[in-house]
């Protein structure tokens, strides 16, 4: 056991790979910053305001609250406690960006396909209720990126890469499990409530702000570099849960993380990927850990390769 | 047609013949110390042993398990412990770097007309409203992803969330 941890931790690290990689670099680089930054300033400006109706149902604390800010001051972005709404608006933003960088494949067809598919499979998840938008997107580039409150994308080469609706089904599970379990979202929310602390600090009032001395304290306490890998081993256990539920062959993400650790570290088309996730090799052998024979009893799984939309290009 | 000429022939057949064989018998290697069974269950009886990192030949699926030979044995053993493929990372690296028409660097060099997604394109991209809103247009409801669900004879079951093996171990009846 202790061999087998020791070989475990000698892998290279560094050799990160996987399928939704991306957005966490995409966060810790600070692009997501800026996005939620973005975020704020529009629902700070009443000419873009939206959202603040109180569909969240999860939250009517942090619901009560904003409603009444409305009616007397400009709304703020409850960073602590965000409604449904908010964590909407923030991955809109997101997922704007990302797709001013890469739009979307002009094929309805393959990208009605990609939201059957994701909707099913998110419908296996705890937030089946979250407005769920699947695209893919003109690159290729071997990656997905979820972004908080519903929205996922998978690049073209990453979809080119699988044969059947299973894989993308695992894939998708991956994203899901990202979004389902607010990873990114709480990483941005750390990452914003530290600012806003270090700016209050200097203010002789930062004493009656609750949310400073939150900040600070989960800021110092979580390594993010830590939290990164053990949110991407949760979602590939979610991935495969949530595919498995819904009816799917259970193994469809371990095919395509099979395909990824055969692809070479010197191919740039998985650069971003294997730099911002474990190792594929780490991955499989993680969720080997975790499933054990858990999958044993689950029969009849589908793989509807036949249904799989082929891409014509 | 000459006897020398047949002879090419069969020769060339042969080759074509040993070549189909040699991917069909795809090779792999250990991902982690594991058991070969004889059969593919896990209480089957163990025929041999394998250490992570070990190379071996992949015979048959079956399922969630593999048909593996190793050097001194033979047995199946659950897919998650073998990695499929060349072992090293390094096969070919530099021919896939050039067919993909990027340089080491990462950056693009080809003329495919498409851009890689690295850090600084995503830190610049500027936000698109019209391809967030063509990307809500395709939103489904639950009930349309039921529906496409049953043409595909897609039945949901009921699957506890898997958990971490941590997590597992600690009050696990194993």
């Amino acid at each position: 056991m202790i061999k087998l941890n020791l070989a475990k931790n000698t892998l290279l690290i560094s050799l990160l790979m996987s399928v939704s990689a991306h957005t966490f670099a995409f966060d810790f680089q600070g692009a997501l910053k800026d996005a939620a930054k973005e975020a704020v300033k529009k629902q700070i400006d009443p000419s873009g305001n939206n959202t603040n109706n109180t569909s969240d149902t999860e939250k009517p604390a942090s619901d009560a609250k904003i409603t009444d800010l409305s009616k007397a001051e400009p709304p703020i972005f409850n960073w602590q406690n965000p409604s449904i709404d908010e964590e909407i608006l923030l991955g809109r933003e997101i997922t704007g960006n990302l797709l001013g960088a890469a739009p979307l494949v002009k094929d309805a067809a393959l990208q009605n396909y990609v939201n059957s598919v994701g909707r099913w499979v998110a419908s296996q998840s705890d937030r089946a209720d979250l407005p769920w938008h699947f695209g893919v997107i003109e690159s290729d580039d071997l990656n997905a990126f979820a972004a908080p409150g519903g929205f996922v994308l998978i690049t073209k080469g990453l979809y080119k890469k699988m044969t059947n609706e299973a894989q993308l089904a695992g894939v998708l599970g991956h994203e899901i499990g990202h979004i389902v379990k607010k990873h990114q979202l709480k990483v941005l929310q750390k990452q914003q409530l530290l600012n806003m602390g270090s700016n209050f600090l200097s203010d002789k009032y930062a004493k009656d702000n609750k949310l400073v001395s939150n900040a600070i304290g989960s800021g110092a306490e979580i390594s993010a570099r830590s939290l990164d890998k053990t949110a991407e081993y949760e979602a590939d256990r979610l991935g495969i849960t949530f595919a498995t539920r819904a009816g799917y062959e259970p193994y469809g993400l371990v095919d395509v993380l099979q395909t990824l650790s055969q692809t070479s570290v010197n191919d740039g088309s998985v650069a971003l990927l294997f730099k911002t996730h474990p190792h594929p090799d780490e991955r499989l052998a993680r969720l080997g850990d975790a499933i054990g024979n858990k999958l044993d009893n689950v029969k009849n799984g589908q793989t509807l390769e036949k249904r799989f939309y082929k891409l014509r290009n | 047609m000459n006897l020398l000429n047949k002879l090419k022939i069969a020769g060339s057949i042969a080759l074509i013949f040993g070549a189909g064989f040699a991917t069909a018998a795809e090779t792999g290697s250990a991902l982690k110390n594991d058991k070969m069974r004889f059969e593919p269950y896990a209480d089957a009886k163990v025929t041999g042993t394998f250490g992570r990192g070990e190379s071996l030949q992949i015979i048959k699926k079956q399922g969630a398990w593999l048909q593996v030979k190793t050097k001194k044995s033979t047995g199946w053993v659950r897919l998650l412990s073998v990695k499929r493929g060349a072992s090293a990372a390094s096969t070919g690296s530099n021919i896939a770097t050039l067919a993909n028409g990027r340089a080491g660097t990462g950056q693009v060099v080809s003329t495919t007309g498409i851009r890689g997604l690295n850090e600084q394109e995503l830190k610049a991209a500027k936000f698109n409203e019209t391809e967030v809103k063509t990307l809500e247009s395709y939103t489904q409801t639950a009930s349309q992803g039921q529906q496409f669900a049953s043409a595909g004879s897609l039945k949901a079951i009921s699957f506890t969330t898997i958990k971490s093996p941590q997590t597992n171990s600690a009050g696990a009846a194993k």
